[in-house]
Parts: C-alpha cells; structure tokens; sequence
C-alpha cells in the first residue's frame, strides 16, 4: 500500500547560480520535512536528469549529496513522464517488499543554467537523428504536427486551444510560487508570436529553473493518507513519425490501466494534474480520458468546467503553461499541488473537496505515458 | 522513383520507414531494402517559426509535413509552402538529401 506522505516544490522562474543538485537538495530536504521523515528513513531514490548536468549516475549523485544510502537508487529518464513513472516505480519497489520509503526527485536551472537556443537545440534531440532532427523540427514542431492533426480531426479551433492557456494562466495567479502570472486572454494569446503553426508563443510552456519531490511510503505517517489507489503506463512509440493514428491512444491505454487497477472510473475522479506542456497536449489528453468530448476541450474550459469551482479542478497551480517547466520537476509539481489539495492544504486555491485525483504525464511526443489515480484514505 | 529509403517485410508485406531487423507488424526477419514510389497524402503539416537552431531560421519559416506515403510508411518532410493535410503530394530527395513533399 504505498501512500504519497511526503510533497515539496520550489518557485519556478529564475534561480540563478543554483545548479540542478542545489534546487533537487532543497526539494527533497522540504519534502522530507513536509513528510516528518528523518533523512536516513529513505531507502530508494529516483532522480531525474538534468539538461544543463547530463551526469550519468545523478541517482547516486543525489544521495550523496543529501547524504543518504539507499538501497536502490537511480537516475530515471522517460523525459515530461520522468516523474510519473518515478512514482509508479516506487509503488512497485515498495509492493515488491525492496523499498519502504522511496524519494522522487527532478530538478534543474534549465532558464539559466544554458542559453535558449541551446535548450531548445537540447530538447529537439528527442526527435529522429536521421529522419526528423536533420530536417530543423523542433519540440514545438513535433507537438505542432499534432496539434494540426487534433484540430483537423476534431473541428476545434486555435481559438479553443488558447482558452487552455488562459485557463492555466488564471490558476497560476493564485499561486506565489508561479512563474507567470500577468492575466492573458484568448486574443492575447492569438496575438502572440508564431512559433510552429498552429502553435504560438503563448500555446507553449516557458522554460523555467525550479524543483520538486514526492516522498512514496509504505504507510502514510503525518497527515491525510493519500494512497496510490491504481496506476498505469503506455509506451506506444519515440518519435512522431511512428505515432499511432489514434492521438489519444497512448494516453488511453494509460489511464485504462489506472483506472481498472484502482477500480474507479474517471467519472469518479474530483480533481486533476495532466502535464500541458502545450495547449494541444492537454487537449488530446482531456479529449481522449473523457473528461471533454473530442475537440471540446476549449469551450468546456471556457464554460469553467476545468476551474476550482468546476467539476474537474485541472492543475490549480498553473500546470507547465504559467507554473513553469524545468523538466523533471515539471510534472512533480502538478502531484505536489494535487496532494496538497487533497489533504486540503491548498489556502485560496483549496477545492471544496478531492478525495480521489488523476494524474498523468507523457514523455518524448506522447509517447510514454504514465498515470495513477490518488485516493485520500484517511 | 523518390531516392526515399524505406524496407519491406517479405512476409506479410509491411513497409517502414526506420531502420529494423524484424518486421514490427508481424515479426518476421525477412526484412528487404525499397525505395519509395514518392506518392503520399498529408497526414500532418507546420510552418515553423522558430528554429532549433538560429542558422535555420528563415523568414515566413519553412514547412515541415508527415506524408504518409503509398505503400504505408508515414515519414517526416519539408514541405512546399501552402499544402494542407489531405493533399497529394510527391515525395523526393532535395539537393541538401533531405526528403521534400510538393504538391502531386
């Protein structure tokens, strides 16, 4: 029964002069003590990697550094899905009888720890070394291919897609912690740079330095007991080229997987964390696991479905698109605020009530998929 | 012809684009070299803006599309300016050797 009892993230914008070690050390330290755990309690560590630190073994490094001797400990790599699988993996180490109390860590100054230029050449190497990189595709491109695709087969609209941005924008402003936070609208946003059509500089998240943890345990200890009710993942291809013709596929087989071992439905569910590393891809999610009919993801935002006071609370902290990005640390901070909202720590920004969320990530161009259902037990 | 390599699997007749051993629909390692015909529809196109790389930047940007070519594969291309996902388009290496989607 492995429960979330531990949560921790960093402001994301600007933290320079701190490296990736300095923002996952401060994470993992505030997680510890949001759990009550002594540094020694922890016996498995996941860590992500860093762009700007491409270190081969920042597992080790990271227990090092908070000088910890687990008895499993590695650096985890399925990129935007990094966290999402670090969790689920823990659930398994700690089933499995090998772990008790397992740290999932990601951090990086991916803003100022390297030019943008070079975070983007960085970010675009996910693509084909032979077929799609040489051919100047970028991450936005990727995306764009089926962000195009979505609208084609939907009839949804750029239009429809910025109301996901502005929605992630107006959670973002209840958050001190968030990287963006200036109020846009949907005319802003389709005002805003060209970046790969259909997407434009506002459908994209910002690159931010920051840093999160989530602490997974055998037994809840302080607080309200947030169990990992069930859990899930899809890895249906790499590059974009080789993506099913079912955008949602990846994304369904997942969260099937999540719901049928947690025996629930995504009707059940009262609060959400998807990874929105562009408008599009919170589209494709919301559409595919139903929580809006196909190419109504916009409009539903619009009609407040996704807002605190809707019926499905969606990244109330302001998601990658206006919390920020830094990797790893990206997708952790959606569960932090989903834990946080559950036990019913979230201040202004509380739900009425969460006793039982969804969250899921992707990695690469959906490719790898991870989600898991939360359910508050006690 | 295109000059666009893809392989084909003898057994079950399957072609791709990405170089394997096996055959991923069917398994088989009867896997032969092809050249794609060059025709294809639009699965998917952008215009990118914003390079990965400031060298590449050109001003209006430059057309990336997925085609999904006759015999099955779908592959990624620059794309002639102005096509749309549905359209016929030819498939052919460009003087850089990089696969070009014009209008069919």
């Amino acid at each position: 029964m492995a429960h979330l009892t531990g949560v921790a993230v960093t402001p994301f914008g600007k933290h320079p002069g701190r490296g990736p070690v300095d923002l996952m050390e401060e994470a993992a330290l505030s997680a510890l003590a949001d759990a009550g755990l002594p540094r020694e309690a922890v016996d498995g560590l996941v860590s992500g990697y860093a762009t700007t630190y491409p270190h081969l073994m920042m597992g080790t490094v990271m227990a090092e550094r908070l000088a910890i001797r687990p008895r499993h400990a590695h650096q985890a790599q399925v990129g935007g899905a990094t966290g999402a699988v670090g969790i689920i993996l823990a659930r398994h180490l700690i089933a499995a009888g090998a772990c008790r109390h397992v740290l999932v860590v990601g951090g990086e100054n991916r803003l100022t720890g390297q030019s943008r230029d070079d975070a983007v050449k960085t970010l675009a190497g996910v693509g084909h070394p032979v077929h799609e990189v040489p051919l100047g595709a970028s991450i936005p491109a990727y995306y764009a291919l089926v962000a195009a695709r979505h609208l084609h087969e939907t009839g949804a609209s750029e239009a429809d897609l910025a109301e996901l941005a502005v929605l992630m924008r107006r959670h973002a402003a209840a958050h001190p912690g968030a990287q963006l936070t200036k109020p846009i609208t949907v005319a802003d946003v389709m005002a805003s740079k060209p970046i790969a059509t259909p997407l434009k500089f506002l459908d994209c998240c910002p690159i931010s330095d920051g840093a999160a943890a989530v602490i997974v345990s055998a037994e809840p200890l302080q607080g309200a007991a947030i169990r990992i009710a069930g859990w899930g993942e899809a890895h249906t291809h790499q590059h974009v080229s080789e993506m099913p013709d079912d955008l949602g596929l990846g994304a369904k087989l997942a969260a099937a997987q999540a719901f049928d071992t947690a025996g629930r439905s995504a009707a059940d569910m009262r609060l959400l964390g998807l990874y929105d590393s562009f408008t599009a891809t919170l589209a494709v999610f919301l559409e595919a696991l139903g929580f809006a009919a196909p190419g109504r993801a916009g409009p539903a935002a619009h009609d407040g479905r996704f807002s605190r006071e809707g019926r499905y609370p969606l990244n109330l902290h302001g998601g990658l698109m206006s919390y920020g990005h830094p990797g790893v640390a990206g997708f952790l901070a959606h569960v932090v605020e989903v834990v946080r909202q559950m036990r019913g720590e979230a201040g202004e920004r509380q739900v009425a009530d969460a006793p039982l969320a969804y969250c899921h990530a992707d990695g690469g161009v959906f490719s790898s998929h991870a989600g898991f259902v939360l359910e508050r037990t006690a | 012809m295109s000059g666009v390599a893809i392989q084909s699997c003898g057994a079950c007749g399957r072609s791709w684009q990405f170089r394997r051993a096996a055959c991923p629909a069917c398994g088989s390692s009867s896997v032969a070299e092809a050249e794609a015909g060059g025709g294809g529809t639009v699965w998917s196109v952008t215009t990118v803006l914003r390079a990965p790389l400031p060298e590449l930047d050109v001003p209006g940007g430059y057309g990336i599309a997925l085609v999904t070519l006759d015999e099955g594969p779908r592959i990624m291309c620059r794309a002639e300016a102005g096509i749309s996902i549905g359209d016929r388009v030819r498939v052919a290496l460009g003087e850089d050797g990089l696969p070009r989607a014009s209008r069919a």
